[in-house]
């Protein structure tokens, strides 16, 4: 079981290789769902959801929007790339980079 | 023995559902139902776990022609699932995937017979039949059961018809966010479209463009069925949805502004339906010009002594509100607020005093308490534990908690804390909670 990046106790990890949209959108997923991780220490390639206290589905609804009003970009569940696109930080940013509008 | 049909009205040809733009008739449904029910092993409950609607619904019509009763668990967390299992163990699971509910057996309804069924001939069920068994969670920490007979739920579902004003000459087509093994998905999604002659897309459409694709994908007349939080993301993204005739909202308080917003924006009525699992729905509004619930024809208020109970002939005695409210005569209530031990979020309700006996029962755990924080905004509110666990790391009792609690009330955060602050009495009051949640937000800003 790997522990989520929401864990509190996954404090002083050093950061590297974060792209400025990376570094964006964890911030954005912290304050669109209230959590209490420091942006700097979502790991990039680590789950969004699952083990620990992993999102779920009103999540995943508040954090589409918030990325629709952004980036302009419609998250759908149909979309056969949507397991991947909330896999990780990093495959969510691949995903807004290709759809962005804004 | 009395009895009522397995559907309101009949017509072969008729559309019951829609998937990927294909249509299943009414005919075909009899004759899918006819074929699995003769299949189903011979056992007196179900639990009916299947994700595709028209399938849970053939699963559910194949029981209940078999005299058989429909479990409706809590929740999909193992440990939820594993507890009915316990307490039904002659129980037998349906799906269409790959679940698996141990130590019941598993059958996989199948796709469609494609089969017509030619006589017309509806089932009859008997009226006072355990149809369903509703849960909710008790004070105790053991899930209530809530038997619910074929009788009541045509009843709900006639009477909710009658007050949208749904005519079946005028076929409308159900889609829906809320799954259909809770109550209120199971009365308007599965129950409302079989009592009218309606339709229903088989699937469940979460993010706003789902909800657009699976309207686009169905026949107008449309009926949306949904939640304030819904309703919010499809608000917010300012969809263009294809013209629908009426929402659905339920499970919690639909701000005013937000229904008229909807009302505008989709050039559609909004409704709230409001219910609890003992007693269903029972009563709506057009939030847009009502404050007050207008109760279902047949039900009854009463002021008692211990706070406001519905009478209705499907029940077979008053039921009392768990919520706060006062009646404006015998059919109209205002609704004050929730009872302050229970919590619904995102629809799925739990009462905090279950979820923090769940949590005390975590190896490791001195003393914890689940809390909910005061609402802002329009924002999902979550709940908040505080746990006394000196050699447990959050990580452990939260992966602990997730295997006996649905995720929704995870709480976030967890706060792990030497003591709470209880009274001399032992009791930890809201305020005293509240200061605690205070000096830890306090503790953060200064950095200690």
């Amino acid at each position: 079981m790997g522990a989520s990046w929401l864990d509190p106790h996954r404090r002083n990890r050093s950061v590297s290789d974060v792209s400025p949209l990376e570094a964006e959108v964890a911030k954005l997923i912290v304050r669109t769902l209230t959590l209490k991780v420091d942006p700097a220490q979502i790991q990039p390639e680590e789950p969004l959801f699952g083990d620990g206290l992993g999102l779920d589905s009103i999540d995943a609804l508040e954090l589409s929007l918030a990325i629709s009003q952004s980036y302009g970009h419609q998250i759908r569940s149909d979309d056969p790339d949507i397991v991947a696109t909330f896999a990780s930080l990093r495959s969510l940013c691949r995903s807004i980079e290709k759809h962005r509008t804004k | 023995m009395n009895r009522a049909a397995l559907l309101g009205l009949y017509h072969a040809d008729r559309v019951l559902a829609w998937e990927n733009g294909y249509s299943i008739t009414y005919g075909r449904f009899l004759s899918d139902v006819e074929a699995l029910a003769d299949l189903l092993p011979e056992k007196p409950t179900v639990i009916n776990l299947t994700d595709d609607r028209y399938r849970f619904l053939v699963g559910f019509a194949a029981a209940l022609v078999r005299g058989q009763t429909t479990l409706l668990p809590p929740s999909r967390a193992p440990g939820a699932l594993a507890q009915v299992a316990r307490e039904y163990s002659n129980s037998y699971c349906l799906v269409d995937g790959t679940e698996h509910v141990e130590p019941l057996p598993s059958y996989q309804i199948p796709k469609s017979t494609g089969g017509q069924n030619d006589t017309g001939k509806v089932p009859q069920i008997p009226i006072d039949h355990p149809a369903i068994v509703a849960f909710t969670s008790g004070s105790t920490g053991n899930p209530q059961p809530h038997f619910k007979t074929w009788g009541s739920l045509v009843a709900v579902a006639r009477s909710t018809g009658a007050r949208l004003g749904l005519m079946s000459s005028d076929q409308m087509t159900v889609v829906a966010t809320v799954p259909h093994q809770h109550m209120y998905g199971l009365e308007t999604s599965i129950m409302l479209p079989i009592q009218h002659g309606m339709a229903f897309h088989v699937g469940r459409p979460l993010f706003p463009e789902d909800v657009r694709l699976a309207l686009t994908d169905v026949p107008s007349p449309r009926m949306l069925i949904t939640t304030p939080l819904h309703i919010r993301a499809c608000v917010t993204t300012r969809l263009r949805l294809p013209p629908v005739e009426c929402i659905l909202s339920a499970t919690a308080p639909l701000p005013r502004s937000l229904a008229k917003e909807a009302e505008t924006l989709f050039q559609t009525r909004v409704y709230e339906v409001y219910g609890f699992t003992e007693a269903g729905s029972l009563a709506t509004r057009r939030t847009v010009d009502e404050n007050t619930w207008h109760v279902l024809d047949g039900i009854t208020l009463h002021q008692e002594s211990a706070g406001c109970s519905l009478h209705a002939p499907y029940l077979r005695e008053p039921v009392l509100f768990p919520d706060l409210v006062s009646l404006q005569g015998p059919h109209r209530f205002m609704l004050h607020g929730r009872g302050t031990d229970l919590v619904n979020i995102g629809g799925h309700r739990s009462s905090l005093n279950d979820l923090s006996q769940k949590l005390n029962e975590i190896e490791g755990v001195q003393d914890g308490v689940f809390f909910l924080p005061d609402e802002k905004g329009t924002a999902v509110t979550r709940l908040i534990a505080f746990v006394v666990a000196p050699d447990k790391a959050s990580e452990h009792i939260l992966s602990a908690l997730r295997t006996v609690i649905d995720p929704v009330f995870l709480p976030r955060p967890l706060h792990l804390v030497p003591h709470l602050p209880r009274n001399e009495t032992g009791k930890l009051t809201r305020e005293a909670l509240l200061g605690l949640l205070q000096n830890l937000h306090n503790e953060e800003r200064h950095g200690t």
